[in-house]
């Protein structure tokens, strides 16, 4: 399932444990609008992944605190912590071996 | 619904080799057909379309008697370019050397003591050949040399004598490397840009009238540079598009049928995210910039601008043999095992995103230190306006492992011959070299610290673009040419030269393009009637091998490409979005407005008739072509 997180609490809630993708995007930005696309793809594929979708320029103190320099960007999280990053947009299968090896 | 033009705009271009092979044909037809004398030759200007600095002259004599052509200096005659060419009694003599808008005299003497005197009409220079802005040396050390320099900004390939007239340029942007090929001929990139930012689709061999002899295609394109083998055989940096790195392949070409024989793979050799330069990516993480081969040792040398090193691996094998660089940032093992340790009680410095490796006949490694960042760890990096480029020689032992830095060029120059980026060597003999600083900016003064030199803006006032060559002999100046933008590398070499200097026949274009890499997920979008917006400034533009697609699309917009017919569809996304470039080597195919987008489709991979259609943001419009895949 993709998440648009709506405040900090539920970002939280929703990566504190298990395997989570995350992606920080924004909004101006082309190869985010694509990614979107890619990750509904990927949603449909794997059996009931968890992403999560942070806007990057609302977020600042959650792009700080993941030192997140551009977008889009992709954190896998196992149980809260980063395990693997990937940086721009990925084609499907890119993403769903990151998600699967986690 | 008439979605054709004037909203789309479509163009079929033949290829400069279909070009000039056509245009040879004609003028030797018309040679063949006429009757045409020393006193009364046929002379073609410009006969390969883009040397407008050359020209063609055809006679035929009785007997058999050598030719000898001279183009006479515009002021005096340390200027002239004068060649003999051997007996014959059909006479087609390459006239090289011109000099641009202007009346030519041109000599032609014959061995039986007849001569005649021709005046040709030099072509204009193209709008973008620079002209120079200051020159030294002598008639007497430049001998019939001119200095070649490929271009990496908004520029053309020049080629300027002592007086730093322009006597030799081409139309078309060959990009990169330039080496002169043992037969003479010029090796140096396809005109033809494939990918972002500056992929080349192959390399050529060009004669210096401007005939492609050769177009090698490459399926991972061409970069930077480029190595003739002892066999005629080419070494070329390239790389693989289906995998998410760039830079970091090598391949070897067969020179007659432009088959890839042999790839290296500098991925897998060591690790990829250590000893990181300031302009490190996941994406380039090596840049691979320069290919050196070393008979002696039987070995080639790489220079990764992004980990700060130059690399040597075994021909055969591909084994790593040395790392020549800062050891700092990188594993310990690979520092015991392949770094140099500093001796000596010399100057030592180490180099920092250099280009331009070579190994010099005594075994010693030289490049063009640019010097960019001068620091592994960002707490150190140096500002520009602080820092230096140079030429620079180290003697190395490969059996105590141990380097010391024997001769340095530019560092006593410090910002005003800085190039974070380009540039190369070139050794001539022991004490007598090139170093050329061909990426120079200044920002009010200084060293530009936020943007590369190529992205300056050449309107603005405030922001200069240099290139400057040195040749020293026994640490003395003998020749310094200033130009006014960036230039990729430089090379000193004749006009004419001990190998054919006449290449008739077709030209031909060999190897393959890639299979353009398409995307697996297509987003959502409505397909419309509407035409696609003027503003847009859709234009495609087939070749033989691929089509291109070019359009002015604002920044994050989606954008993807459709090709459809009744049975499938091809889609490939196009970005959109600025991306600060960390190595901007050849700048030369950006556009002033970087809304504008070119994308090249190869005709590889299928076949059949294709709509060409796109899809921006959430509206998907027919351009009303279609191109037919082989």
């Amino acid at each position: 399932m993709i998440t648009e997180i709506k405040n900090l609490e539920e970002f939280k809630t929703l990566t504190e444990s298990g395997k989570v993708l995350v992606e920080f995007y924004s909004k101006t930005c082309g190869p985010c609008k694509m990614l979107a696309f890619v990750l509904k793809d990927v949603d449909k594929t794997l059996d009931n992944p968890t992403i999560v979708v942070v806007d990057f320029d609302e977020y600042t103190d959650l792009k700080e605190s993941y030192d997140v320099k551009g977008f889009p960007t992709m954190l896998m999280l196992k149980d809260g912590k980063e395990i693997e990053r990937m940086q721009g947009l990925k084609q499907k299968r890119a993403i769903i071996e990151m998600i699967e090896k986690a | 619904m008439n979605y054709n033009l004037p909203k789309v705009q479509y163009l079929r271009i033949d290829h400069l080799v279909t070009q000039q092979n056509r245009k040879e044909k004609e003028f030797l037809s018309q040679f063949e057909q006429g009757d045409y004398t020393l006193e009364s030759p046929l002379v073609v200007d410009n006969p390969y379309l883009i040397n407008p600095l050359a020209a063609m002259v055809l006679f035929e004599t009785k007997e058999e008697v050598s030719v000898t052509v001279t183009v006479k200096g515009k002021l005096d005659s340390t200027a002239d370019i004068s060649f003999s060419f051997g007996p014959s009694r059909k006479h087609i003599v390459p006239v090289l050397g011109l000099y641009a808008t202007f009346e030519n005299t041109v000599q032609i003497e014959l061995s039986d003591g007849r001569n005649t005197t021709l005046m040709i009409q030099g072509g204009d220079l193209p709008v973008l050949t620079q002209q120079v802005e200051k020159i030294f040396t002598s008639p007497e050390y430049m001998a019939d040399n001119l200095m070649f320099v490929s271009a990496a900004g908004k520029s053309l390939p020049g080629g300027y004598d002592h007086k730093g007239d322009c006597r030799w340029t081409l139309a078309e942007n060959f990009v990169f490397d330039m080496k002169r090929a043992k037969n003479g001929n010029l090796l140096c990139g396809s005109y033809r840009y494939s990918r972002v930012p500056y992929h080349a689709v192959g390399i050529c061999e060009i004669t210096m009238a401007g005939k492609i002899v050769k177009e090698y295609r490459l399926p991972g394109n061409y970069h930077h540079d480029q190595w003739e083998m002892e066999d005629g055989n080419l070494l070329v940096l390239t790389q693989d598009f289906h995998r998410d790195t760039v830079e970091d392949q090598l391949a070897l070409i067969d020179r007659e049928t432009g088959d890839v024989l042999r790839m290296w793979d500098i991925r897998g050799l060591f690790p990829m995210n250590v000893g990181k330069s300031g302009s490190w990516s996941d994406h380039d993480w090596f840049h691979c910039n320069a290919v050196w081969y070393d008979k002696v040792t039987n070995s080639l040398s790489l220079s990764g601008r992004h980990q700060d090193i130059i690399i040597n691996i075994d021909y055969e094998t591909g084994a790593l043999r040395w790392m020549l660089g800062d050891p700092e940032g990188w594993p310990q093992e690979l520092v015991d095992k392949y770094f140099f340790t500093p001796v000596g009680t010399g100057d030592f410095d180490w180099q920092y995103e250099q280009h331009a490796c070579l190994i010099t006949p005594e075994g010693d490694v030289m490049c063009f230190d640019n010097g960019h960042w001068r620091a592994k760890k960002k707490e150190n990096y140096w500002l520009n306006k602080n820092n230096f480029s140079r030429g620079v020689r180290y003697k190395i032992d490969t059996e105590k492992m141990t380097i010391e830095q024997v001769w340095q060029f530019g560092k006593e120059r410090g910002q005003h011959f800085f190039s974070p980026y380009i540039s190369n060597v070139e050794y001539y003999e022991d004490g007598h070299y090139m170093v050329h600083s061909g990426g120079i900016g200044y920002v009010d003064g200084s060293a530009s610290e936020l943007l590369l030199p190529a992205f300056l803006d050449p309107n603005d006032p405030s922001h200069v673009q240099k290139s400057i060559t040195v040749e020293l002999k026994d640490d003395v100046v003998m020749y310094e040419m200033h130009l006014p933008t960036q230039f990729y590398r430089a090379e000193k070499l004749s006009l004419y030269h001990g190998g054919d200097n006449l290449f008739l026949g077709d030209g031909k274009v060999l190897g393959t393009l890639d299979v353009t890499p398409e995307f697996d997920t297509v987003p959502e979008a409505e397909e419309v009637l509407e035409a696609p917006s003027e503003w847009n400034q859709i234009k495609i533009v087939e070749e033989e091998d691929r089509f291109t697609f070019h359009g002015r699309f604002s920044k994050g917009t989606l954008l993807m490409l459709c090709l459809e017919n009744e049975k499938e569809t091809h889609n490939y996304y196009i970005s959109t979005t600025a991306r600060p470039a960390l190595a901007m080597c050849v700048g030369s195919f950006m556009a002033a407005d970087d809304r504008q987008l070119s994308v090249n489709i190869s005709k590889l991979g299928f076949s059949g008739v294709f709509k060409v259609k796109y899809i921006l943001d959430e509206k998907k419009f027919n351009t009303g072509i279609t191109i037919t895949f082989p």
